[in-house]
């Protein structure tokens, strides 16, 4: 059953367009936004660092993109990569300074790095101030603009499924394990006694996740037709952290599983707002205090209670 | 740009810094006993100015009782969430922050949906601005900035002259030794959350009539205490006053020559010159 989940998930997602209806697409396509940015978040929690500022990223990608494309004329598609090659720039200069320290630091660094970036765009009218930049143009396929919901589907997906096959890939990879020794101060040090550089590894682990975000901050940029200051916040940021920890920290799935749910049910339960940040947060609160594996551990949980039932019947 | 202009941006960037301080020292105390930073303490910094409007403006308590009623609902906050939150995550540093992250934007929402996103504007109290040598300040920034500076020497006194503050340093250095010298350090963690609470709310409170109120304006404050407590070296409190008035100063010159966002640009790249120069921070261990 395992073995076919992920072929199956894929057939599903490449048969939805022909079946759904637009608004059910657009929640598709919201979905394998955050979705990609959950993943992406992931590969710098799975080796114990936390980002408050992954929007920052996302903002990066999509601005590198719109002012390619809108203020310089160069081909949406070149924005897309554009948007990549960007974050993964500032990644690697905030990771690399921060990432040899601990791990608070990189958090708190992080997220000043994310409330700035929106301050930058803001301060300069050239980057469209407080109001944004509109009239982001979409790639064409061939001569025909991807404007229908259906036809720009296709990108999301295939950027999405791209930017996760590598964060996956990348896991099993001699690299992806080495990786997971740096998870705490005293492995790490074992990890450097036997010459492995550990700052420069998990700055590379930093930059690709921040290219896959820029990648797809790009296309969301693209998707959404413009872009401000206000779009990639704070709570950007911290949507993308509860998605992973409701999702559950201990396998790649649990963050794609609390970010495919809780953006599913976001985008249908509420209009926008701040009832939206109340309920995650509460659902967040509860998860951390109750169940700290996430969502991913509850079967496990279950059937361990199952069997403790079993083993130790109730003495009389 | 003319020296009275300098000397201007000068003074307020001191008086700014003075309130900084008071607001990321209580982030600084917290570190120090529990090794996370409390991102709720931005949001308990809103509350504090938020319940100066509720509570001096709307219901016309007087403005002693307000201040004691503030810090008694910051004393209770704080033994509740440390009782009821971070007590159980303690040592799981990820866990901690990510928890106090979920209180801040609880508290956050709540705060959207009663207050609502109307601008609110407290009445100033003191009225009158002070002249010395071309350069003008607001009595009530000034006044606001000196009991800032009361409450840091305070609080200096209770860290390195009483015995809590003996125990509260004895834990920072080294927790499994002093709890083993019979050090309650759960008791110690609640007073220095209790403390740390107070000190954000009263930072909001000092700030109420200087600044319009609306739910967001935590995010503001504890940016700028972060970018603080990083120059100044995580846990340090020295540190912190230091970088608070460096800051400060930074911000308002930067604001004068730049403009308000771009000074916001011009700080990150003080903390980025820090983390490159000096990582661990002006006074902090490595």
């Amino acid at each position: 059953m395992k073995r076919f989940s992920v072929p199956l998930l894929l057939a599903v997602l490449v048969v939805l367009p022909f079946l759904a209806k637009p608004y059910a697409l657009h929640v598709a396509i919201v979905v394998l936004f955050s979705v990609t940015y959950t993943a992406a978040l992931y590969a710098v929690l799975r080796m114990g660092y936390l980002s408050l500022g992954h929007a920052g990223f996302i903002a990066l990608g999509a601005y590198a993109c719109v002012i390619l494309s809108v203020r310089l004329g160069v081909s949406p598609w070149l924005g897309i990569p554009a948007g990549g090659l960007v974050a993964g720039l500032a990644a690697w200069g905030l990771g690399a300074l921060t990432l040899r320290l601990r791990g608070i630091y990189f958090s708190l660094a992080v997220f000043a790095f994310g409330e700035i970036v929106t301050a930058f765009f803001r301060a300069f009218d050239w980057f469209g101030g407080p109001a944004g930049i509109p009239g982001v143009p979409r790639p064409s396929f061939f001569g025909t603009p991807l404007a229908s919901h259906f036809a720009f589907y296709w990108l999301v997906l295939a950027v999405a499924v791209l930017g996760i096959g590598l964060l996956y890939r990348l896991q099993f990879t001699r690299f992806g394990a080495t990786l997971l020794t740096l998870k705490s101060a005293d492995s790490e040090k074992l990890a450097e006694s036997v010459g492995i550089p550990a700052a420069r590894y998990k700055t590379a682990a930093f930059v690709v996740s921040c290219a896959v975000t820029g990648c797809m901050g790009a296309v969301h940029a693209q998707y959404l037709l413009f872009v401000s200051p206000q779009v990639f916040t704070f709570l950007t940021s911290t949507d993308l952290l509860i998605y992973a920890m409701v999702g559950g920290l201990a396998s790649f799935w649990g963050p794609i599983l609390g970010a495919g749910v809780l953006t599913a049910l976001g985008e249908q339960l509420f209009s926008v707002g701040y009832w939206k940040t109340l309920v995650y947060a509460a659902i967040l609160m509860i998860v951390i205090l109750v169940l700290p594996g996430g969502l991913i551990d509850l079967p496990r949980r279950l059937r361990a209670r199952a069997r403790a039932a079993i083993a130790a019947p109730e003495v009389r | 740009m003319t020296l009275a202009l300098l000397g201007q941006g000068l003074a307020i960037g001191l008086v700014n810094g003075a309130l900084y301080i008071l607001t990321a020292l209580g982030l600084t105390l917290i570190y120090g006993i529990l090794h996370i930073v409390n991102f709720a303490h931005g949001e308990i910094y809103m509350l504090g100015a938020m319940l100066i409007y509720v509570l001096f403006v709307a219901l016309q308590w007087p403005l002693p009782l307000a201040f004691a009623a503030i810090i008694l609902l910051a004393v209770a906050a704080g033994l509740a969430v440390e009782r009821g939150i971070f007590r159980g995550l303690r040592g799981q540093w990820m866990q901690l922050l990510v928890a106090s992250v979920g209180i801040s934007l609880i508290i956050q929402s709540l705060s959207w949906i009663a207050f609502g996103a109307q601008e609110k504007n407290v009445p100033s109290v003191l009225p009158g601005v002070l002249i010395i040598g071309g350069v003008r300040m607001p009595l009530e920034r000034l006044a606001a900035a000196g009991v800032a500076l009361v409450l840091v020497t305070g609080l200096y006194w209770l860290v390195y002259r009483t015995r809590i503050g003996l125990a509260m340093r004895a834990i920072e250095e080294d927790e499994e030794t002093a709890r083993m010298l019979g050090v309650n350090s759960d008791r110690v963690a609640a007073i220095a959350v209790a403390l740390g609470f107070v000190l954000a709310a009263l930072g909001g409170a000092f700030v109420a009539p200087i600044y319009s109120l609306n739910p967001g304006m935590g995010l503001e404050a504890i940016l700028m205490s972060f970018i603080i407590i990083i120059i100044g070296g995580l846990g340090s409190i020295t540190g912190t006053v230091l970088a608070g008035l460096l800051i400060g100063m930074l911000q308002s010159i930067g604001a004068l020559i730049l403009g308000a966002e771009a000074a916001h640009v011009l700080v990150f790249a003080a903390m980025i010159a820090v983390l490159v120069l000096r990582p661990q921070g002006l006074l902090g261990r490595a």
